[in-house]
């Protein structure tokens, strides 16, 4: 257990037998939690649920200052002490990067989203503008100073977020899963910028499912599970065994669905042009591609949500189990079970919800209310609320967003188990060990094309 | 832009609008003010405007011909027996819902720049210090409004993929109760954000104060004299109201609150162009 002193220069933030209870809640979410946070990247991993985010808002205040409940022990960053000073205070010391891109951005113009906290502060006016540059050359993002922040792509988003809070100079930055929203493409670069990041001498926390790529370059690694968080050495972290092979007990049958000749787009606007393709009973189709180019509208066109501008979709009649990017459109039950139930009411399915729910790893949590739950959690009981029973088309969006590695592993031996009962599945994923494990075909969605990658397997 | 010029010129168009009942001069300022859109804004921006003004306005005038059996000019009549719309269908009434209509078309085109020539940072750079954070906290709420009409859209069609159909107002409890939830923890995710960024910490400053140029010093101070010249023609015995009833009369103009109306085209000249 580390001495009560203040931080020192290799300690940015120190953690003292932390135990802290969310309004209401009888359990606590970190339980005698005592942790150093030096300098250097380090990396927070954990299951998800286990208290990563909870964790992660104690180094700037927002748990206990923002979110209530109750906390004991002691916490600092920077000398303050963390429970005495509100957030608003300690924001110029730790500046923190949330999950989700679209609900960080308070103005309009990248710039002036830049500058935001610096004229939270009273930053003189007369320095701003060279700070904001600054910040936004070390992000990376110089380009887009003068954007509308809505006209931007989620990796965009993240490093103008990042670059929000390095304008304020802090001593720590925070990032809560910042790439779990993102392409490949953007996840690299917001990796990178973390990297530069903590080059540059500042401390940097970052809490992530997909390690390999820092792990290369972490200082340090805390675990945090159940509320219990544990330092452990990087170099002792391992990449998670071989990805689940999920053999196949039937080969593909009949054809499913098509798309003959399909352009298509909201709003009359054609996002996809001319697109033929196909998926068969029994049959695994994965679509990829960088963010915007057309894999939701894609699944919406299959799914019949979204009718073509031109072209012909054709589908066998059944049940459609849809899961869409955003998990929470689905939720608004009072309990994960009940979540299921509905769905299962609705298609006069026999099935018992626990098999579901059991299967997804959810029994523990079946009586919670979903948007209690994490974001990983959240994506389970979503999953759980779509697919019980049999479905005859299963179209998933981005599944494993926000998952650990133990759900993704659930989640591969539920969609292996319903092609095998006969579904047709298509996934729209950035997850290449998904598609590793589960895809029969991959299809390009870039640019509004479609382009078949060829049978990944026999 | 500026949001100050814009806000002086806004009002003088409102104010004159609002203040006479002479459909002469609120035609004016209707043309003063869609021209100015126009030619700053662009038609093409204005598409989904017009149309909104053109049905509102319509709406309106159609609303008082057909209430409002009031006049000596009958065009036609239908029997009394029909509950509604029953009675003399007038000229009077017919022009006095054309006023109606012309009034709140010039009253939606007035206060049009603020969406349409604005962006919001604009207005609230233009603030005084006392309501920037009050304005902050607005400009920061109004960016979650597309969030939840995206999710309105992304609710119906999950529940609708998972088999819900709509089926009076209660079914519709399943779509709107998650809309309002996603919404309003967007609205507390939004608020950590800022609170994580020090919104409060201190006396705000700001990366870009409003500054008045030339050009938009003639738009305010054109503004200001078409309001006091409208005034001051009305206290006169200028800028003669108009009312409809019992029998339709032509509106009466006079050369100085015309003038003042004609003020209100400065920012054509003024504004950059589209």
């Amino acid at each position: 257990m580390p001495s009560p002193v203040h931080p020192g220069a290799d300690v940015a933030a120190r953690l003292t037998d932390l135990t802290y209870w969310y309004p209401d809640s009888a359990l606590p979410a970190l339980d005698g939690v005592s942790v150093d946070f030096g300098d250097g990247i380090t990396v927070v991993a954990g299951p998800s649920g286990g208290g990563k985010s909870t964790l992660l808002r104690v180094l700037n205040g927002l748990v206990p200052h923002f979110h209530g409940g109750r906390i004991a022990g002691s916490a600092q960053v920077a000398g303050m002490d963390i429970v005495q000073t509100p957030t608003r205070s300690l924001a110029r010391t730790v500046g923190f990067v949330f999950q989700d891109p679209e609900l960080q951005a308070v103005y309009d113009i990248v710039e002036r989203e830049v500058a935001f906290g610096l004229e939270n502060i009273g930053f003189p006016a007369a320095a701003m503008r060279d700070r904001v540059d600054e910040a936004l050359v070390q992000a990376g993002v110089e380009h887009l100073a003068g954007r509308q922040v809505r006209t931007l792509s989620g990796g965009e988003r993240q490093r103008v977020a990042i670059a929000s809070v390095l304008a304020m100079r802090p001593q720590m930055i925070v990032l809560d899963e910042p790439t779990s929203q993102l392409d490949p493409e953007g996840s690299s670069l917001v990796i990178s910028a973390a990297i530069r990041m903590s080059e540059a001498g500042r401390s940097v926390v970052i809490s992530e499912h997909r390690l390999e790529r820092l792990m290369q370059v972490a200082a340090s690694m805390v675990v945090v599970d159940a509320g219990h968080a544990e330092r452990q050495e990087p170099s002792t972290w391992r990449p998670a065994g071989p990805s689940i092979d999920a053999v196949r007990t039937r080969p593909p049958g009949a054809e499913a669905w098509s798309l003959s000749g399909v352009t298509a787009g909201p709003a009359r606007d054609a996002v996809l042009h001319q697109v033929d393709l196909g998926g068969r009973r029994g049959e695994v189709l994965a679509l990829s591609g960088p963010n915007g180019g057309g894999k939701t509208t894609l699944l919406r066109v299959i799914a019949g949500a979204l009718e073509p501008l031109a072209g012909t979709v054709e589908r066998r009649p059944g049940r459609i189990a849809y899961l869409p990017q955003n998990p929470t459109a689905l939720l608004h039950r009072p309990s994960v079970r009940s979540e299921v139930e509905l769905t299962l009411d609705r298609a006069a399915d026999l099935e018992d919800p626990k098999v579901i729910l059991r299967t997804l790893g959810l029994d523990a949590l079946s009586e919670r209310y979903p948007r209690d739950l994490s974001s990983g959690e959240r994506q389970r009981a979503a999953l759980a609320a779509v697919l019980p029973g049999r479905p005859d088309l299963v179209l998933l969006d981005e599944p494993t967003r926000g998952m650990d590695s133990f759900a993704r592993t659930a989640l591969i031996r539920l969609v292996a188990a319903l092609r095998d009962a006969g579904s047709a599945i298509v996934l729209a994923t950035h997850d290449s060990e998904l598609r590793d494990a589960l895809a029969d075909r991959v299809a390009l969605v870039c640019g509004g094309k479609v382009t078949e990658q060829g049978a990944v397997r026999a | 832009m500026n949001a100050r010029a814009v806000a002086a010129w806004s009002f003088a168009c409102l104010f004159i609008v609002l203040f006479t009942t002479n459909p002469a001069y609120k035609t004016a300022v209707l043309v003063a003010a869609f021209v100015t859109l126009a030619t700053t804004a662009g038609i093409r921006r204005m598409r989904r405007l017009l149309i909104a003004v053109a049905v509102i306005g319509a709406f309106d005038a159609m609303l008082n011909f057909v209430s409002a059996h009031l006049g000596r000019t009958v065009l036609f009549a239908l029997p009394d027996s029909i509950p509604g719309l029953g009675g003399a269908y007038t000229l009077e009434a017919l022009a006095f819902g054309l006023t109606g209509g012309i009034t709140i078309a010039a009253a939606i085109f007035a206060a049009a720049p603020f969406s349409l020539l604005l962006q919001p940072h604009d207005v609230m750079d233009a603030l005084p210090g006392a309501l920037s954070r009050t304005g902050t906290a607005i400009a920061a709420s109004m960016n979650l409004l597309p969030l939840v009409v995206t999710s309105f859209g992304e609710v119906s069609e999950a529940q609708r993929l998972r088999g819900w159909r709509p089926r009076g107002p209660r079914s519709w409890a399943q779509v709107v109760v998650p809309v309002v939830l996603t919404s309003v923890e967007g609205s507390i995710q939004l608020a950590e954000s800022m609170e994580a960024r020090g919104f409060g910490a201190a006396t705000r400053s700001s990366f870009q104060k409003s500054k008045l140029e030339w050009q938009h010093w003639m738009v305010i101070a054109a503004s200001a004299l078409a309001v006091v010249s409208f005034i001051a023609a009305h206290a006169m015995g200028g800028a003669k109201d108009w009312y409809a009833y019992p029998s339709l009369t032509a509106p009466q103009l006079d050369l100085p609150s015309l003038v003042a109306c004609l003020l209100l085209f400065t920012p054509v000249l003024m504004w950059p162009r589209d």
